[in-house]
């Protein structure tokens, strides 16, 4: 405990120099703006500003890139709430209930909970991270390819079971996301699939121009194609601030939030998306009127923003304790200390004890100067939703098509954009929801990798699932799930998503 | 109606009178010696990878050199392929240049065996420098069985396809560099691809594979710490980070030789004067100071070869990887 104080004093006395404090802000600021801009994730953010920190040290280097990183989950719930674009990957989830909060003129308090949310959920991880980083990195290196798909196979049955409406359109459009996600190389034989000789398909169709256009492209489109133009929603003052119920309403998602994205984040992959979405289901679930989700409720605000802030700190800590880069965006923060002569290892901690106490230090700072930036810019934010749909819905439109294209420098980015706009125009027509559409193109690729993975470990043996302990546990919850859906077929009474459909039928007359 | 025609009117004489200024400069430009516009290197790969902290460096080494901007442009996808295609149709005036891996030699030959159009073909570039080269090293857990190579072949002949290594995608540097060593030795592994370098780093450590093949760079650190052990290496001599490392080659496995190399590409129609002002300016690039801290700091080994021994040097590297590549064959 001495220690960790001690090494604390080492990290604030790092973190707060001049120099590293400057280069602290500049992260958040810049990855508040990938966030917010819709397209531009903080993989492009970071990837764009990798070379521009070659000329700084290790560890002024490490703060500005994770700064981006981490600030641009504070950003990316900004347009998902206001417009309906996910700013980024992991927003997908906060376009559902936050976009319903806007059009109640509830867009104030929806951006400064998933602003207090994000706080309390990277400040919370990062105390995790300093504490618990190299122990939590063993248990995440034990997920392999089958524990992943059992995971993912869990992941898919909560978010079946908690969706309302109507469940066969819900499972129709988890199944067209899961097609449309096989699209690109199959990572096991080198065939390219439903390419159709576009070599830029390759790598699937991305998630990025997906999201954009199934939410962005296709909200832009419906509103276009009312003959009643929408009325500008004026936010007034006393409505930028959440209510003591929205408040006390918060409280328990955010804390669950940063827990389940914390552990979710640590697993090697992009597990940060999956932590929102199941957020979202267990927010629903454990909801006393889960009927009001998907039409502003600020529980399903407050998780999924927890969760991916504190999966994005999560992801940190196999990084640092272990110095193996487990995604894309580990891989390129630790190319920024590679090219700094630090070479990460499972030694990075003991060797380079300024670096990673400075970082932890520059996050807890970081995090506050976060919620100090962001709350003060929910004001001006809400503001925008007053610029008239004439001028505001051209300027969206175009900020899509070019943070679209910037990702890859790639026109067919765009296009596919374009397309999944007017799909999503036409799903909604008919009232689907766009949402476990986007989350199947995000798994599909990864649920086949683990399973094959999986497979390929053990010869073709399916017993590979249910001879690792933590592949069972995951399995056995998913058994669970079926059981208790099927309860209603043994014992009289009405389950869950009964009562659900219930009270949405009657909240309708 | 009369003042809106003589509007389009002066719009036009405007928009010839501009066209005109414009062909001025451009027609000065014809004479002047290359460079006089910024150079555009495209990487690719993705940020961070190992192309691009090669080309970098580079690119800012010869900015001083050529005394024009160069500028780095990653573009990524499919393994590669995306950019390679990109380069090797941009306009061959020596504006657009190309770093790529050993990688460039494998894509082709695995266009062919699926009997697809080739996304490029080799000849579709002009080699002007190598930059360097890594011999990539056979990696184990510090618990596996295994002293050495020979113990390591004796147990996969006898448990043939059990015995597991990672790879960075089907087709890959860590891929193809395995089944060289394995068919030399005449043994069967089994194969399981991940996502890139770092997850099939991320399966060694986690214990779901037994072996890998990896770059020394991102692997000696946890020699260092002990978690991970180093079997042999695929070089042509031995490492010098690793001096007590054998090469397979030593061993016996005459056909395993395999490199992580980087070089510097142009599109193949780019006049041979603007390739000799490129050699001289890579000759000199690769020397610089700023140039060889950064590949130091990296432990990256630079190895320069001048355009004609580099392509000596990748006509023969070519055709192990092909060999390779159809030993593969079709992976099912």
């Amino acid at each position: 405990m001495v220690e960790t104080l001690q090494n604390l004093y080492l990290g604030f006395s790092t973190a707060l120099t001049p120099m590293n404090f400057f280069y602290g802000f500049m992260g958040c600021l810049i990855g508040t703006l990938v966030g917010v801009l819709p397209g531009v994730g903080p993989l492009a953010g970071i990837s764009l500003l990798l070379p521009t920190t070659f000329g700084l040290n290790p560890t002024s280097a490490i703060i500005l890139l994770a700064g981006i990183y981490y600030g641009a989950m504070y950003g990316g719930s900004t347009t998902s709430i206001l417009m309906r674009i996910p700013g980024e990957a992991a927003s997908v989830m906060t376009c559902i209930d936050g976009y319903a909060m806007a059009q109640k003129g509830r867009a104030g308090p929806a951006l400064a909970i998933s602003a207090i949310g994000s706080y309390v959920a990277g400040t919370g991880s990062v105390i995790g991270l300093m504490l618990l980083a190299p122990p939590l990195a063993k248990y995440a290196l034990r997920f392999g390819p089958p524990e992943y798909f059992s995971l993912l196979v869990l992941g898919l049955l909560v978010l079946g079971y908690m969706t309302g409406g109507s469940m066969v359109k819900n499972l129709a459009m988890i199944v067209l996301g899961l097609l449309l996600g096989m699209i690109g190389i199959d990572h096991f034989t080198g065939y390219f699939r439903f390419s159709y000789g576009v070599v830029a398909l390759g790598d699937g169709i991305g998630i990025v121009p997906v999201a954009v256009g199934l939410f962005g492209i296709s909200e832009i489109l419906m509103t276009a194609g009312q003959s009643i133009r929408p009325e500008v929603i004026k936010p007034r003052l006393k409505d930028l601030l959440p209510s003591k119920q929205e408040l006390r309403d918060s409280v328990a998602p955010i804390g669950r939030g940063s827990l389940l994205g914390f552990l979710i984040g640590i697993i090697p992959g992009s597990a940060h998306i999956i932590s929102t979405f199941i957020s979202y289901a267990v927010e629903r679930r454990v909801s006393k009127h889960p009927e009001k989700f998907g039409k502003g409720a600020i529980e399903g605000v407050a998780g999924p923003e927890s969760a991916n802030n504190a999966a994005s700190c999560g992801a940190l800590v196999p990084m640092l304790a272990l110095g193996v880069p487990t995604g894309p965006i580990p891989a390129v923060l630790l190319a920024a200390l590679m090219v700094h002569g630090i070479n990460p290892g499972p030694m990075l901690i003991k060797e380079q004890p300024v670096i990673f106490w400075g970082l932890i230090a520059s996050m807890y700072v970081g995090n506050f100067i976060l919620l100090l930036l962001n709350l003060p810019l929910v004001g001006i934010f809400v503001n925008l939703l007053r610029i008239p749909y004439k001028i505001l819905y051209p300027t969206i439109l175009m900020l899509c098509v070019v943070g679209v294209y910037a990702v890859n420098s790639s026109l067919v980015d765009v296009w596919i954009m374009t397309v999944m706009g007017i799909l999503g125009y036409v799903l909604r027509k008919y009232d689907f929801e766009p949402a476990p559409m986007v989350l199947g193109v995000v798994l599909a690729p990864i649920i086949e990798m683990s399973f094959r993975q999986a497979l390929a470990m053990s010869a073709g043996s399916y017993l590979i699932f249910v001879q690792r302990p933590i592949s069972v546990i995951f399995f056995m919850a998913a058994l669970a799930m079926i059981l208790l859906a099927m309860k209603p077929l043994v014992r009289k009474g009405k389950d869950w998503r009964e009562r659900l459909t219930k009270a949405e039928k009657d909240e309708k007359t | 109606m009369m003042t809106h025609r003589k509007s389009i009117v002066v719009l036009m004489a405007v928009l010839v009178g501009a066209g005109l200024l414009g062909l001025i400069p451009k027609l000065a430009v014809a004479q002047e010696a290359y460079p006089t516009r910024p150079v555009q290197v495209i990487v690719p790969f993705p940020p961070g990878g190992v192309a691009d902290l090669v080309a970098r460096p580079l690119a800012a080494a010869m900015e001083k050199i050529l005394k024009q901007p160069v500028v780095v442009a990653n573009k990524t996808g499919a393994g590669g392929a995306v950019g390679m295609q990109a380069a090797a149709v941009s306009k061959a005036d020596g504006y657009t240049l190309m770093v790529a891996l050993s990688s460039i030699s494998v894509m082709p030959e695995v266009d062919k065996i699926f009997g697809r159009p080739q996304t490029y073909k080799m000849e579709d570039f002009a080699p002007i420098a190598l930059l360097t080269s890594d011999p990539t090293i056979l990696v184990i857990k510090k618990e596996a069985p295994w002293k050495n190579v020979a113990d390591f072949v004796e147990d996969a002949k006898r448990r043939p396809n059990e015995i597991k290594y990672a790879s960075s995608g089907v087709y890959g540097t860590m891929h193809v560099a395995m089944e060289m060593f394995a068919h030399a030795a005449g043994i069967k592994l089994r194969h399981i691809p991940t996502a890139g370098g770092g997850p099939a780093l991320t399966a060694l450590l986690g214990g779901h594979v037994e072996s890998l093949s990896g770059g020394p760079n991102v692997s000696i650190p946890h020699i260092k710490a002990g978690t991970l052990r180093v079997l042999a290496g695929w070089g042509g001599k031995r490492l010098p980070a690793l001096p007590d490392v054998p090469t397979l080659k030593e061993l016996g496995y005459e056909d395993a030789e395999f490199y992580i190399w980087s070089g510097l590409f142009a599109p193949r129609a780019t006049p041979p004067a603007v390739i000799k002002v490129l050699r001289e300016a890579t000759r000199q690039a690769v020397s610089a100071p700023e140039f060889k801290s950064a590949m130091e700091k990296m432990e990256t080994p630079i190895s320069y070869m001048d355009a004609d021994e580099f392509k000596k040097f990748w006509d023969k590297d070519a055709q192990r990887l092909a060999k390779a590549v159809r030993q593969i064959g079709k992976v099912e």
